[in-house]
């Protein structure tokens, strides 16, 4: 299976540097929103990694859709802490553990 | 619900035994939920290291990348990323904890070295090939990353479901039950005055 990376040019270079092949360079949401969708159904994909800022934009049900996935599991990064699963802990236990 | 139960002794008997299989489940759901909370807090603490590690390794490959574009030109950089043919691979299997299915990923090829590069050790350069590095180690740390934050997200969703059931069952559904087998018993009693009166009644006549 190969890795799939979602974002602008500038993301995705580094990673094409390293030898992903599967690159995907949306230029507006709604075409962020059809390639993430379109990379779910895709048997070939074990893991797409996307950039942070470009995950929070989009839809609250596809983001779901998306941290349910297991083929392919989506994860994403960025230069920021990201507090998405800190909160979700803490909704969810009733404490905060991320210490 | 006591109200909508006759008060028989065979759904006396039926209650019972409904009470006695309900308190086991709950005991089970409440062993279950101690023990994905258990594997949460081991995974927890392995998860916010690696994302640390994750967030300073990206922030490297940011730089050596930025580097190599200001130093040997963006189009240089392109032109070697263009190059790449072979790259890194995973595979994805299924594993079980304690009934929730989370991902196991495996990476191959996952580094590459100058010599496995297109643009091999006189073709690249230095700054390149350091960026090309700093990226190969960000997606091993992103394999790690990612087969551990799906792990959790699991986890804390049946952790989640788990402790509603557990609540349900512990406020809502064994209390009812009580609830309703105390109404029965009291009736059942009831209805045995009812009667010893009845026939006290009909001696003395």
């Amino acid at each position: 299976m190969e890795i799939a990376v979602v974002g602008s040019l500038d993301f995705t270079l580094g990673f094409q540097l390293a030898g992903v092949l599967r690159l995907h360079n949306p230029e507006n949401l709604d075409e962020l929103t059809s390639t993430m969708k379109s990379l779910l159904n895709e048997k070939e994909i074990g893991v797409v990694v996307i950039d942070n800022s470009d995950l929070l934009q989009l839809p609250e049900r596809l983001r779901v859709q998306l941290s349910e996935s297991i083929t392919p599991t989506v994860l994403g990064i960025g230069t920021e802490e990201d507090n998405t699963l800190r909160e979700s802990i803490k909704s969810a236990l009733g404490v905060d553990l991320w210490k | 619900m006591a109200l909508d139960i006759k008060p028989t002794r065979s759904e006396l008997i039926n209650l019972k035994r409904r009470i006695k299989q309900t308190s086991s489940g709950y005991n089970l759901l409440k062993m279950k939920r101690d023990g994905l909370f258990f594997e949460f807090r081991t995974l927890l603490a392995e998860m916010i290291a690696a994302r640390e590690e994750l967030v300073g390794t990206y922030r490297d490959a940011l730089k050596s990348i930025a580097l190599a574009s200001s130093i040997e030109g963006g189009l240089a950089v392109k032109s070697a990323a263009i190059a790449a043919t072979s790259g890194p691979e995973v595979t994805v299997s299924r594993r079980n904890i304690m009934g929730v299915v989370v991902p196991k990923v495996d990476g191959t090829n996952l580094t590459t070295t100058v010599e496995t590069r297109p643009t091999g050790i006189i073709g690249g350069s230095p700054y390149i090939d350091e960026s090309a590095d700093s990226y190969s180690v960000l997606i091993s740390k992103i394999v790690k990353a990612a087969e551990m934050e799906a792990t959790l997200k699991r986890l804390l969703e049946e952790i989640e479901a788990t402790k509603r059931r557990v609540n349900a069952l512990e406020f809502v559904v064994i209390p009812e039950m009580k609830e309703a087998q105390s109404f029965i018993q009291l009736r059942l009693e009831e209805m045995e005055r009812e009667e010893t009166f009845r026939l006290k009644r009909f001696k003395n006549k």
